[in-house]
């Protein structure tokens, strides 16, 4: 089952002389429980790709849909409570809010949506994430690695449809890093997940099920799952 | 029965919620549209019940077959192997000593393959449960080398490593099997006079043990396929293999709440095994 699917997407910043295509008709498609890396240098488009996915910024034509709905047809408000109930990120700079505990970060977008907690699934994932000791620390008592856990399992947490990872590794160690992707492709796998991850790592991107190509705003390989 | 659109809400939010933890029952019997929601509810509650009871009972025919399929064919082809080797053992020509061989090696593919496919399927329908515990990966580790090295001496194949006290949580029988799996591989696609690398890193969350070979490497563009069940390289073709050991290793380590990669550079193959600590 197809999650995710783009439409010849396309984003141009500025007008006239100062005209920048960032992403250029790009098409892809991600299914139901794949772990898929978009890969690119600095400039690619790999960013801007990943905001349109997620919603953070609409595209200047194309189409991006979400378990088959067409995200931009919503209004900013709708997009909003869509992005919250269908997307978990995980960011660089793990975005955890300093005066939560863990726990407490991980069930924030599932409160401010007023659902209930699952907590038998929460626990789990906790579990496996291996935060189960530290529930009740300041994200200002953890490690670089263990906050990108908290935020791995905040993303996880409201089961959205799909979980876009932008350079989840960047701000950490080697070994760190190693954990950390060992985690989101363990969790993916373990709870069927669909993960995008952006990297410009080749050996980082190596640790997905498939890895689309960007270069220059234009997708030049993988934007099709693997038969 | 009158609600306000409010109470409306509640009512309906509790009906779903009941029906989520099984534990929904009607409660207005009249003639508003409400009591009929609720009658319909049910209804469906009970046939998506019934549905996955019907899976379960087909999910234990699959097992059952599956079971007699791999007690059936055992003693037949246990039959053919052993009245294979009678056969090696006399007095033939060249000729038909070369047939023989070929139905030995073929019978013991029909072999592997079987005890393979009884082992993936008994696996992914709950048969055989993983039993991952906090163990040694030395022990386990040096146990493989010790079952893969006359196989490897005969191919003048060295299997360095050296041993670190790291533990993980694994199921060591199951384990053990995707680690002789990789090194089977290792050993079966190396040349001769070649080295295979055995390595153990340890992170905060996991332990990753990586078996690097010198052998014919993978393609790039055949790499997210290898683990694919019955999947064979362009490569390999020529080398003994049904496609179905690494697809059993992933299943087991997937199975534990790890994860296998593959990876080559042109000059050999590094496969990956993270565990959980």
């Amino acid at each position: 089952m197809e999650v995710l699917k783009t439409e010849a997407l396309t984003k141009i910043y500025g007008e006239g002389e100062s005209k920048v295509t960032a992403l250029d008709n790009a098409n892809l498609s991600v299914r139901q429980g794949e772990f898929a890396a978009i890969v690119g240098t600095s400039g690619s488009g790999k960013s801007t790709l990943l905001h349109m996915l997620g919603g953070l910024d609409r595209p200047t034509s194309g189409k991006v849909y979400v378990e088959g709905k067409d995200i931009f047809t919503l209004k900013d408000e709708a997009l909003t409570i869509f992005r919250r109930r269908k997307i978990g990120f995980v960011f660089q700079s793990f975005n955890l809010v300093p005066t939560l505990n863990v726990y407490e970060n991980i069930v924030f977008p599932i409160q401010l949506d007023g659902n209930d907690v699952d907590d038998k699934f929460v626990n789990e994932v906790i579990g496996i994430l291996g935060l189960a000791d530290m529930q009740n620390r300041l994200p200002n008592q953890l490690s670089g690695g263990q906050q990108q856990r908290v935020a791995i399992a905040r993303a996880l947490a409201a089961k959205p449809a799909i979980v876009l990872a932008d350079e989840p590794t960047g701000n950490l160690d080697s070994k760190t890093s190693q954990d950390v992707l060992s985690l989101l492709k363990v969790t993916g796998q373990k709870f069927s997940q669909t993960i995008v991850m952006i990297t410009h790592n080749e050996a980082i991107a190596q640790m997905a099920d498939r890895i689309i190509r960007i270069e220059d705003g234009h997708i030049i390989k993988g934007g099709e799952p693997n038969d | 029965m009158m609600f306000t659109d409010k109470k409306l809400l509640a009512h309906l939010d509790k009906m779903l919620e009941d029906g989520i933890n099984g534990t929904f029952s009607e409660s207005v019997y009249d003639e508003t549209q409400l009591s009929k929601l609720e009658s319909k509810w049910l209804r469906y509650l009970t046939s998506s019940k019934l549905s996955a009871q019907k899976t379960a009972q087909e999910r234990k025919k699959l097992q059952e077959l599956v079971s007699d399929i791999s007690h059936q064919t055992k003693t037949p082809l246990s039959n053919i192997l052993l009245y294979t080797q009678l056969l090696q053992e006399q007095d033939i020509d060249e000729q038909s000593r070369q047939l023989v061989d070929e139905i030995r090696q073929q019978s013991e593919k029909l072999e592997f393959l079987i005890q393979s496919l009884v082992k993936t399927s008994r696996l992914e329908t709950g048969t055989f449960q993983l039993a991952p515990l906090e163990n040694n990966i030395d022990r386990m580790i040096e146990s493989v080398i010790e079952q893969i090295t006359p196989k490897a001496e005969s191919k003048q194949i060295k299997i360095m490593y050296s041993s670190q006290s790291h533990t993980a949580k694994f199921d060591i029988k199951w384990t053990q099997e995707a680690l002789f799996n990789i090194l089977d591989n290792a050993v079966k696609y190396s040349p001769r006079n070649s080295v295979i690398k055995i390595t153990v890193d340890a992170y905060e969350m996991f332990a990753c043990v990586s078996v690097a070979d010198q052998g014919i490497g993978i393609p790039a563009e055949e790499l997210p396929c290898i683990f694919r069940r019955f999947y064979r390289g362009q490569n390999v073709r020529e080398q003994n293999g049904v496609g179905i050991g690494l697809y059993l290793c992933r299943q087991i380590i997937e199975g534990q709440s790890g994860y296998i990669t593959a990876e080559s550079n042109g000059k050999g193959a590094v496969f990956k095994i993270f565990l959980p600590k």
